[in-house]
């Protein structure tokens, strides 16, 4: 790139601030509020406290539902040329594209009981629309396209050869994966699992339609806001953005220098 | 003992095909051949990571062709080495003796281990990380985690090809020396018949998917069966051309001919007529200031256009009309007076055309 003019340098540095600042004050002006006393408040309050707790638990949920059935799909699409595989490919990334709320319209369709479906799945007694695992499946449905491109790229990242090289040594396919792909892209597969499950638990536009009670964090901050009032959402606001920004400090501390 | 009959491979587009190659037990041999001529595709195949379009793979008389990589009891070294980034030097040794029936228990595989290193000068690395090793220090572990576990049969692709022309001679002698010692069988693939001619008791040239000439390195050198081969192992002069007869009719066998190709016409020994190609090797060529009568059937003057030094030989490279090589003692090409741009007399016997 040719050496810019301190104009152009004047521009790019102040169009580039503007963004960032953009971005820090809100969440400063909202951090600020979170003392010791206000957060104190916050964990008295016993529905705050209990829709964290069920925020958490169905995000991490999802998130292993969604490993357990993205992982081998991730290897697969990082590894084997297949017929229709950027098909595969496309439709795993298409919930990224899809309106939050027209994904939970179509999950509600797909799983309420007067569906085929829904209605099966009702009979053995999983019920999902104003249910705990409605929160789960539009949790698993937001989350898993971020779980699965995350866990292809680390899996990518190891030089298939290198499994290769285990096979000659006495691996087995399975024991060339869990001793030599698996450690390799652990860390990124953590990452993107925690990527995954923070997304889970910022899902709100899908969940608000199948499952409005019992209420998820971000339900709990909506309505509070509309019932009670932007003093009463204050505080569970602060307390989601602090687990927010925590997962978001673990996962730069574990992606790979290139992706920081 | 590996024996390799008529295999075929096709990975992409690329044909591998007719590949038969037997290598006698505790045998060394060698693939060489130009960058795509299939070397690689040939050692993934043994190793069983290739899958074969038809043909079979036996090892130690018993048919592998089926089996999968960890159970045909091979090592195999690769060109970028390929350590495993996330253990130390000693567990990347150990690798393949971690399992019960593959090397014994953590005592047993420590002595291997240690044994290995002491072996190839690697003791003080072992409780490093490959990170950071040089290129040749990775060559030896990769090298010591492929003997471990006492493969019976070790391939090696291009292992020398990333490292300095110092350690690769070193390396070189030593895995000689080790594959004495252990008495693996050996299938090397390189792109350097002079590795070939060092190493190895069998070579089998490849030329796009197909081995062109197999047999003991000197007779492929000394006899190349093709004028590719003549090129690729660097035989000398290779020359396109036709012969024919100079008395017409004849007995059937050798016959007195001439060769005619570029601006040359030689006198040939010959079996058929017809197109073909004629190999001079640069040490049949001898060179003089003054014709002198001798026995060589041909002769021709030639101007020196460049002389190439190495140690006690010299290569002189000669315009008779075309680029002709030859090959002479440095203490002979002293005692001429050779230098660039003087004419000499170019003799060569009719015998030392090799006919292609």
């Amino acid at each position: 790139m040719p050496v810019p003019s301190v104009w152009s340098r004047v521009v790019l540095a102040g169009l580039s601030a503007f963004l960032v600042l953009f971005i820090v004050g809100p969440l400063l002006r909202l951090l600020l509020l979170a003392t010791p006393h206000s957060l104190g408040e916050a964990l008295r309050d016993a529905e705050l406290r209990d829709s964290i707790v069920l925020t958490v638990l169905t995000a991490s949920v999802a998130t292993v539902i969604g490993a357990l059935l993205g992982l081998p799909l991730a290897y697969l699409l990082a590894r084997k040329r297949f017929p229709g595989r950027r098909i595969v490919q496309g439709i795993i990334d298409l919930p990224v594209v899809i309106p939050h709320p027209v994904a939970g319209i179509a999950l509600l369709l797909f799983l309420g009981r007067r569906s085929e479906v829904g209605g099966a799945l009702a009979s053995v007694g999983l019920q999902f629309v104003s249910h705990v695992p409605g929160i789960v499946v539009a949790m698993l449905f937001v989350s898993s396209p971020i779980l699965v491109s995350g866990a292809r790229e680390a899996f990518r990242s190891v030089d298939p050869q290198l499994e290769r090289v285990a096979r000659t040594l006495g691996d087995t396919g399975w024991g060339a994966f869990r001793r030599v792909t698996l450690p390799l892209a652990g860390r990124g597969i953590l990452a993107a699992s925690i990527l995954a499950w923070a997304r889970s638990v910022s899902e709100f536009g899908s969940i608000v339609i199948l499952t409005y009670n019992p209420k998820v964090a971000s339900i709990f901050i909506y309505d509070r806001f509309t019932a009670f009032g932007l003093p009463a959402a204050i505080p569970a606001a602060v307390v989601l953005l602090l687990v927010a920004l925590t997962v978001f400090v673990v996962v730069r501390v574990l992606q790979p220098e290139e992706h920081r | 003992m590996i024996r390799l009959e008529n295999l075929h491979v096709r990975v992409g587009d690329f044909d591998l095909r007719d590949i038969s190659l037997e290598v006698p037990k505790g045998g060394y041999a060698l693939i060489i051949g130009p960058t795509g001529s299939g070397k690689t595709t040939l050692l993934e195949a043994v190793a069983g990571h290739a899958r074969l379009q038809s043909g079979r793979v036996f090892m130690h008389d018993d048919e592998v062709t089926d089996l999968p990589p960890e159970r045909r009891g091979l090592g195999f070294v690769y060109q970028q080495y390929h350590l495993f980034p996330h253990l130390s030097v000693r567990d990347n040794i150990g690798y393949g003796l971690r399992r019960p029936g593959n090397g014994g228990n953590g005592s047993a595989a420590g002595t291997r281990i240690g044994e290995l290193a002491e072996l190839l000068a690697i003791t003080p690395l072992l409780d490093r990380t490959v990170r950071g090793l040089s290129g040749g220090e990775q060559q030896r572990v990769a090298l010591a985690r492929a003997l471990a576990p006492r493969p019976s049969i070790l391939l090696l692709d291009e292992p020398f090809a990333a490292v300095d022309p110092a350690t690769r001679l070193v390396l070189r002698r030593e895995l000689r020396d080790l594959h004495e010692r252990e008495g693996i069988t050996t299938l090397q693939v390189t792109h350097d018949f002079d590795e070939a001619l060092r190493l190895g008791d069998l070579v089998a040239v490849l030329s796009e998917g197909r081995i062109a000439q197999s047999g003991r390195p000197e007779e492929v050198f000394r006899y190349p069966n093709s004028a590719f081969v003549a090129r690729f192992v660097g035989t000398g002069n290779v020359i396109a051309g036709t012969v024919e007869r100079k008395e017409p009719g004849g007995a059937p066998g050798p016959f007195r001919g001439v060769f005619r190709g570029d601006t040359l016409a030689l006198d040939v020994v010959a079996e058929r007529e017809g197109p073909t190609h004629a190999v001079i090797r640069p040490e049949d060529i001898v060179l003089s200031l003054t014709p002198h009568p001798d026995s060589a059937r041909n002769h021709m003057t030639g101007r020196v256009v460049r002389l190439e030094r190495s140690g006690p030989v010299t290569l002189v490279h000669l315009d008779v009309g075309r680029q002709l090589l030859a090959s002479l003692t440095t203490a002979s090409v002293e005692e001429l007076g050779l230098q660039a741009g003087i004419t000499v007399i170019v003799a060569f016997k009719a015998t030392a055309i090799y006919l292609v």
